[in-house]
């Protein structure tokens, strides 16, 4: 009991086992968070799948930015409706109101605009959806017209429609709302642009903005309201959820990569995958290490030298081209690479225990334990790994490091399992689509720094062990 | 003397034939896999297909006849089968896989071409390989000149801010991943600051005044060495000081001191001369980590050597030239180390006996 209140005392006493302590147990708390609130298979499902992140705004940096500039830059905004907050009837017919307000205080425009409708419920003929919007100004765009398509509704009254994939409209790109600011622009200010020169404008200049002499647009800040009209036959038809996503220039605490993926999602997902990935095989090629090593050292003989020669090899062996090469030919499922990075990780920690190993063979309490009668087993592992055990966990702390490293290097390289997202694969990600040239720095730096936190966190415990492992480093400080 | 150079003869013979042995475990180990998995059987089979359309195309000419031609060509094929041992089981292939690869005779790449515009593997390979190894032992020896010095300095001022400051920056360089270092330099060195280019190894086109070419090639070289040298350089410097400090307080160090010996002559002849060959062990031993160092270095800076090969042969699933890198590479380690090995025994007289 002495001897470990002892060594706890003596690891307690260095800044850097303190310091490694407070990671490793920030990192624990994340992951777990994660874990319990995150789903599993979030990778495949929302990570890898594009229409998920439709409505984010594309390499967008974080909106912490903002702090920092003199001009702000628009942030991300998506306004909901669930509830009408009118309800007319029109004789035989019903018009519910759906409405929010946008407030608009930006010197530049939304990046774009998408109008989305979930869970639409019908008793009779299919409703008609209306989108419009009332200026700060008091003038008013209608935004859509949507004569709601009966297409592959089959089923008998209520008819529901969009009820897990909400149905989208993209304003940005939408031809006929072309047309109608075409339209808009002429009767309003007199200016006549064609349906094709509105796009090129973009349509946020002019829904959010007034035409200035100079052929430019200039920001109408204020509030917008934005209105949605349901034409419909029947009383209880509804809508589940209008929204509509004013889209930003920033985004979020860690911005958006070219997909619109929020990379703050991703570098929390990351989290317990990188511990996952270090602790799983550490402990493993640690296991597998050890027994080599100490029966290797006990046993001796041709068992020893087998071992022995392979460890050998195995350790010259250049590490990175054949991790290339075997996650290569064998694919890259995150277990594969694990057992690969064990394979591979064992040698040096099976020379080291070996010559230990060696030194106690001969100790008093082996021979005494032989000369008992216990059989090898047992004073391997009753005798022999008591005594090296403390070593072998500070080299199980030493190898996390490594295997975190192996790993982003081989997702950097494209290696990496697909279906599960990690901070190296998203550097991979960023480096193929050019971050680094275009200067996405959001993209490129809060996924290596968090590579070095989850590695350093290791190397300050190891350091902190040290003079509790070896004892000669402890008398000399 | 005659008995310490048959020492010196037989320690190399010995270290020569270990690392043969590895060069060969890890092709043995390498087309085991590739045959169990059957990628051999499908590099072979493009090599084969490869071949049969250079002689269908030679045959066209010479045969008019549709059917003659295909019945000749379908011959051809029976033969080249037994040729290239497909009709055999992947087992009894494996010395011929092995020598197929030492001889990197693996056929031609899918879409990646050498900068002469051939197609053979070897060809693309040996282009490169010069590149990399400018790359790799420039960096090597740096980072030596400046573990070397910088340690020994170091060491001079134990428990000192400095002192703590390598040991932290040792740390923390042990836990960077070179690469993404590499990304950093970029963005700041070539993206805000605009100081060094993005990518390559010359502008294009390349200064034809030779002088000119040589500073072009600096430029270009220098992001991606200041990469290794700043990712790697931290343990160097740090290992050179542990072990300086060591051999510092050794008795005959204090007695070169007490004999009033000036302290620049203490520190060269009687430390660094003791501490040498620790620390070419150590070049040796992190022989492996500046090579794949290097790999994922080129990557990022398209340094045109080995490594950014192996990039592009990840991307286009090429397995012919993955197999063929990872040979390469292997082979280059061997050989590197076996060149350091030979100059560990000149530099150490311990070893000779």
């Amino acid at each position: 009991m002495s001897i470990f209140s002892e060594a706890r005392r003596e690891f307690w006493r260095s800044y850097t086992s303190k310091a490694g302590t407070f990671f490793i147990i920030l990192l624990s708390l994340i992951s777990l968070v994660v874990v319990l609130t995150m789903p599993l298979d979030f990778g495949t499902k929302y990570w890898s799948n594009p229409i998920y992140w439709v409505d984010y705004p594309k390499t967008s940096p974080p909106a912490w930015i903002n702090t920092f500039m003199s001009e702000k830059l628009v942030e991300h905004q998506v306004l909901y409706s669930y509830t009408p907050v009118q309800v007319e009837d029109l004789g035989g017919s019903y018009m519910k109101i759906y409405s929010f307000t946008y407030d608009f205080k930006y010197n530049q425009f939304p990046s774009f605009l998408t109008f989305r409708i979930r869970g639409l419920t019908f008793y009779e003929n299919p409703p008609v959806i209306r989108v419009h919007i009332i200026r700060p100004d008091n003038k008013i765009i209608s935004l859509l017209t949507y004569p709601v398509s009966t297409e592959g509704v089959s089923q008998t009254a209520p008819y529901v429609l969009y009820k897990t994939e909400p149905k989208r409209f993209l304003l940005s790109g939408d031809p006929s709302l072309f047309r109608v600011l075409s339209d808009f622009l002429y009767k309003e200010f007199h200016i006549s642009y064609s349906p094709e020169k509105v796009y090129s404008v973009g349509v946020e200049k002019i829904i959010f903005g007034v035409p200035k002499d100079d052929n430019s647009f200039e920001p109408l800040n204020g509030k917008y309201q934005v209105n949605i009209l349901l034409y419909c036959e029947n009383e209880n038809d509804s809508l589940g959820e209008v929204a509509m996503v004013f889209g930003g220039r920033v985004y979020g605490l860690m911005g958006t990569d070219t997909l619109g993926r929020d990379l703050f999602q991703g570098l929390l997902f990351g989290f317990p995958v990188a511990l996952l990935i270090g602790l799983a095989t550490s402990i493993l090629s640690t296991i597998l290490g050890a027994v080599l090593g100490i029966v290797s050292g006990y046993i001796g003989g041709k068992t020893d030298i087998l071992i022995q020669r392979i460890a050998d090899i195995v350790n010259n062996i250049p590490l990175l081209p054949l991790l290339i090469f075997f996650t290569f030919i064998f694919g890259g499922k995150l277990w594969v690479i694990v057992l690969i990075l064990v394979i591979f990780g064992w040698p040096s920690l099976t020379i080291i225990v070996r010559s230990m190993v060696l030194s106690l063979k001969s100790s008093n309490f082996v021979e005494a334990a032989v000369a008992v009668g216990a059989n090898s087993i047992r004073i391997m592992a009753r005798h022999i790994f008591p005594q090296v055990a403390p070593f072998i966990l500070a080299q199980l702390i030493f190898y996390t490091p490594q295997a975190i490293l192996s790993e982003s290097a081989l997702s950097f390289l494209g290696l990496g399992d697909p279906s599960i997202p990690t901070w190296g694969q998203i550097l991979d990600y960023a480096f193929r689509n050019g971050a680094v040239y275009l200067g996405y720095w959001w993209w490129i730096l809060p996924p290596g720094l968090l590579i070095i936190l989850s590695a350093i966190t290791f190397v300050l415990l190891a350091l902190g062990l040290e003079p509790v492992v070896n004892p000669r480093l402890r008398r000399r400080r | 003397m005659a008995y310490s150079k048959l020492g010196l003869t037989k320690t190399l013979t010995y270290r020569g034939i270990s690392l043969v042995i590895v060069l060969f475990g890890v092709l043995f180990l390498t087309v085991i896999v590739l045959g169990a998995t059957g990628v051999s059987d499908r590099i072979l089979d493009s090599m084969l297909m490869e071949e049969l359309r250079g002689i269908r195309q030679q045959l066209v000419t010479q045969i008019k006849d549709v059917e003659q031609l295909n019945k000749a060509v379908e011959e051809i094929k029976k033969q080249l089968i037994i040729a290239y041992g497909l009709d055999k089981p992947w087992y009894e292939r494996l010395p011929s896989m092995m020598l197929k690869i030492i001889t990197l005779d693996l056929g031609s790449a899918k879409n990646i071409q050498s900068f002469s515009g051939s197609k053979q593997i070897s060809v693309i390979i040996m282009e490169r390989l010069p590149n990399t190894i400018l790359l790799v032992t420039t960096a090597i020896i740096i980072n030596f000149l400046i573990g070397l010095f910088a340690g020994t300095w170091v060491a001079t001022k134990p428990g000192s801010i400095i002192d703590r400051l390598v040991s932290l920056y040792a740390a923390i360089s042990y836990a960077i991943p070179t690469w993404w270092l590499g990304l950093i330099n970029i963005l700041v060195f070539a993206f805000f600051l605009r100081l060094f280019p993005y990518t390559g190894m010359f502008s294009a086109p390349p200064p034809t005044d030779p002088f000119l070419r040589i500073l072009d090639l600096l430029w270009h070289v220098s992001l991606p060495l200041l990469t290794l040298i700043i990712a790697l350089s931290g343990s160097w410097i740090y290992i050179t000081r542990s072990l300086t400090v060591t051999t510092a307080q050794e008795d005959f160090v204090n007695v070169a001191r007490a004999k009033g010996l000036p302290e620049n002559l203490v520190q060269r002849r009687y430390i660094v001369r003791v501490v040498a060959p620790s620390i070419l062990t150590n070049v040796i031993l992190g022989l492996a980590g500046s090579i794949g160092g290097a790999i994922l270095t080129e990557t990022v800076f398209g340094w045109p050597g080995m490594g950014q090969l192996y990039y592009e042969a990840i991307v286009s699933l090429d397995e012919g030239l993955i197999l063929a890198l990872t040979y390469m590479f292997t082979l280059v380690y061997v050989i590197a180390r076996f060149v350091l090995e030979v100059l560990y025994v000149v530099v150490d007289p311990r070893v000779r006996y």
